[in-house]
């Protein structure tokens, strides 16, 4: 099932001076699962909405906010 | 400036960013000819917009991108990133 993001949880080391940060996570935008976009995908109604999400096409939109503010499941 | 500056102005920029990701869109499938008929569509409105939108604020582009009023207005305030 397609996710925005991934988790992984990093090699903590007992030497690691910094507070150890048990899950990292990386944004996978969708359009790096699409390839070559077909034609005639469904778009959004209104030019203000498209220009609110940053695309075009409903397919490609991703909220790609700041990592902090993600529910980071540390 | 008045709200309807700032209405006119968003309204510009969300066709014109539906312009720009026609644009990209058509330069990998030049062949679709429903996008390019949604491109002409929005570079038509957009035309209309801005002659609309310099008529009541003055040019939005210098250098001959836009007419001029008189006198001289394009150093009036306020500037893009004035807005």
């Amino acid at each position: 099932m397609y996710t925005q993001y991934k988790y992984w949880r990093p090699y903590i080391s007992p030497n690691d001076p910094c507070p150890p940060i048990e899950i990292k996570s990386y944004s996978t935008p969708p359009h790096l699962y699409i390839g070559f976009q077909p034609s005639g995908l469904p778009q959004f109604q209104t030019a203000k909405e498209a220009l609110k999400k940053g695309t075009l096409w409903p397919q490609l939109y991703s909220p790609y906010p700041n990592p902090q503010k993600r529910n980071e499941r540390s | 400036m008045p709200p309807e500056f700032y209405t006119l102005l968003e309204e510009i920029q969300a066709n014109d960013f539906v312009i720009v990701e026609l644009n990209l869109f058509l330069d990998t499938h030049p062949d679709d000819f429903e996008a390019i008929k949604q491109f002409n569509a929005h570079a038509q409105k957009s035309m209309k917009l801005k002659v609309e939108f310099e008529k009541k604020f003055g040019p939005l582009m210098n250098f001959g991108y836009s007419y001029s009023n008189y006198p001289f207005n394009w150093v009036d305030t306020p500037w893009p990133w004035q807005v």
